[in-house]
């Protein structure tokens, strides 16, 4: 099962690098991580809650063994019973073939939806520990490639998709032309680095790439609200693929760079674009990597979207939209972040015909793109084997349309469009609201 | 009451066993609940009493409700477990029950022994879960098991109070070292959950409706 192919030029695991991935399983912050590595009893009752395994029944595939290649290290170097008798709980040395295991288990079959965590019989954080694991072989030096290069252009530009500066201002321009003649108002504008304004806004960087409208979509709603706004050119991206590659150094200076930029500008609020691990990275991550309480309100534009048409600051046609549509729940966002009713609200006041997949919200399946695996080529057989389940669930909807405030599950549900041939659109929330917009 | 050697040798296993719990315990309580500098955005009491309560149902979780037969032996075995070891004292104080109680008493642990012989076949056949076990898995189902069944022995027979006794000081040696002492982490991964889950508001779940 494992891709062995990939890590032939493996890299050989030094006493250093092993040390420095031991390192995180015996420093301990709190109780959280000995209570999870302590507590799996390997009934294997997890398996069906994971999207791998039900698209794959396939032993390698069950969550615990993800909690136990971990937790069994910890085990090897931290227990009387691993030290002394290791055979007796199988405690694995940290070694090439293990930290090639670990490799496949945790990068290239997990999404970390965490799922299998709201199912465990136990409670075991199963999410927690792949994270973990991820960070143990990011501090070794043990990440895709892949997955890397993405961390690395955020690093090095500013944003994940290495957009120089110059490009982003001119789409920026072409979008605020766009939307001037759109709202024929020559006064509407799409604000770069005003200091001074009630809320900074955060794209996903796919947005001025390939969905630049979503970005006019949004402007039109702060238009419509009468909103004090700027984007910042400096550091607009809400991603943080660190999340992902468990490279806590560069997660936090990503966070670091967010706050930077919103102590800058000077704004109140800080509104996360339509993206699941972004908003999660920063809003509930990013004061625990900056070890800082923000002194600014952090909110997902979900929330602010919906926050506005219950405050009356914009209406919308409740007409809009005739065609069957559904709801993708993104993981971080719903399972992990807590953001489940609004966007349902929000639905509800634009689509006639809301139908929920099954299961939704809190207890939704993956789409199978989530933990990085979009970055990660070297998984994408299986990331599109496990986009069948989801297309399923499409299917039995009977819609037209799929909603997803998420930019990184767009991206996975338009290739799951494509390869399973649902001929459906999908579509964030944010050019719904805009589309069913009734301006003054 | 009288105290023989098979008395005092499972009573000192039982203070080993408490002793490393306690310890386990208190690590535990010393590390503390994580730090959490995001914005708290639900109820961490409510959160952790739905954790140990409504979240546990097995109309909630898969892990229940898609492997019944499962999660009832699951159950049965515990509640076998949390009898014999309050007929361990039962025993220590050299108390009894009646005839009637004491056969229902031996039904009961026939019952919960056989769910978690049922269990360990399981564990041996199934191919998933045999890949995922470990010497200690089996080592502990064994002597959860056989420590029930010798407490029904017990029940029947005063003369098996010997077997009864190596048993159960084998187990409670054993309970501190392996896999044994979710005994003492199943809870605080509950609290843990509910913390989390708790923090960002996301259980209870009904606490996340909106107009």
């Amino acid at each position: 099962m494992a891709h062995k192919s990939k890590y032939e030029v493996m890299r050989t695991l030094t006493e250093e690098k092993k040390k420095l991935g031991l390192e995180i399983l015996s420093s301990h912050e709190d109780s959280k991580l000995i209570t999870h590595l302590n507590s799996c009893v390997h009934c294997g009752l997890c398996a069906e809650s994971c999207i791998y395994y039900k698209a794959d029944p396939n032993e390698h595939y069950v969550p615990a063994k993800k909690v136990d290649i971990v937790a069994s290290i910890y085990r090897r170097y931290n227990t009387f019973l691993g030290r002394n008798i290791p055979w007796l709980s199988k405690a694995r040395e940290l070694d090439d073939s293990t930290v090639e295991e670990m490799l496949d288990l945790l990068f290239g079959s997990c999404t970390t939806c965490g799922r299998c965590t709201s199912h465990c019989s136990i409670g075991v954080d199963i999410n927690y520990v792949v994270r973990k694991g991820r960070e143990m072989l990011s501090r070794m030096g043990y990440v895709p490639d892949s997955l890397n290069a993405t961390v690395k252009a955020a690093m090095e530009t500013g944003n994940n998709m290495g957009i120089p500066t110059e490009e982003f201002v001119d789409t920026i321009k072409w979008l605020e032309d766009d939307l001037k003649f759109e709202v024929n108002d020559e006064n509407a504008d799409i604000p770069l680095d005003i200091k001074g304004r009630d809320l900074m806004y955060t794209l996903n960087p796919r947005e001025p790439k390939f969905f630049p409208l979503s970005i006019s979509a949004m402007a039109k709603v702060f238009y419509a609200a009468k909103e004090s706004w700027s984007l910042s050119t400096k550091m607009y991206d809400v991603t943080n693929y660190a999340f992902f590659s468990g490279n806590m150094d560069e997660a936090n200076i990503i966070a670091q760079r967010m706050d930077d930029e919103m102590t800058n500008l000077g704004a109140k609020k800080c509104v996360l674009a339509e993206c699941g691990h972004g908003s999660r990275a920063f809003k509930w991550e990013g004061p625990n990597y900056l070890k800082k309480k923000l002194p600014y309100e952090v909110l997902t534009s979900v929330e602010l979207l919906a926050g506005y048409i219950r405050e009356g600051k914009i209406k919308v046609d409740p007409d809009r939209l005739k065609e069957v549509v559904t709801l993708h729940d993104p993981c971080n966002l719903v399972r992990e972040g807590g953001v489940c009713e609004d966007q349902r609200y929000l639905i509800r006041k634009i689509a006639k015909n809301f139908v929920e997949m099954n299961p939704h919200g809190t207890d939704n399946l993956c789409c199978g793109g989530g933990g990085g695996q979009l970055a990660m080529s070297e998984y994408n057989e299986r990331r599109m084997k496990i986009a069948g389940l989801k297309a399923d669930q499409i299917k039995k909807t009977g819609a037209a349309i799929v909603i997803t405030p998420c930019h990184n599950c767009v991206d996975q549900l338009m290739q799951t469009n494509a390869t399973y041939k649902l001929n459906v659109k999908i579509m964030t929330l944010a050019e719904l609201v805009a589309d069913a917009l009734i301006l003054d | 009451m009288i105290l023989y050697w098979y008395h005092w040798m499972t009573l000192s296993a039982f203070l080993i066993a408490i002793g490393s719990c306690f310890y386990h315990l208190i690590r535990l309580i010393r590390l503390g609940k994580p730090t959490d500098y995001s914005v708290q955005q639900g109820s961490i009491s409510k959160a952790v009493i739905y954790s140990f309560t409504k979240a546990m149902s097995p109309t909630k979780k898969e892990s229940a409700y898609l492997h019944l037969p499962t999660y009832t032996a699951g159950i049965i075995y515990h509640l076998g477990t949390f009898l014999s070891i309050f007929l361990f004292f039962i025993f220590i104080f050299d108390s009894g029950f009646n005839l009637t109680t004491n056969y229902i008493l031996i039904g009961f642990l026939i019952i919960s022994g056989i769910s978690g012989l049922g269990i360990l076949v399981k564990r041996t056949l199934k191919k998933e879960l045999l890949s995922l076990s470990n010497p200690d898995d089996f080592i502990s189902n064994f002597l959860v098991t056989f420590f029930q069944l010798a407490t029904a022995l017990t029940l029947f027979t005063n003369e098996g109070i010997i077997i009864y006794s190596f048993i159960s000081t084998a187990l409670l040696l054993y309970l501190p070292l392996g896999k044994l002492k979710h005994t003492i982490y199943f809870f605080a991964a509950r609290y843990h959950l509910g913390f989390f889950y708790g923090w960002r508001g996301i259980w209870p779940i009904n606490q996340n409706m909106k107009s």
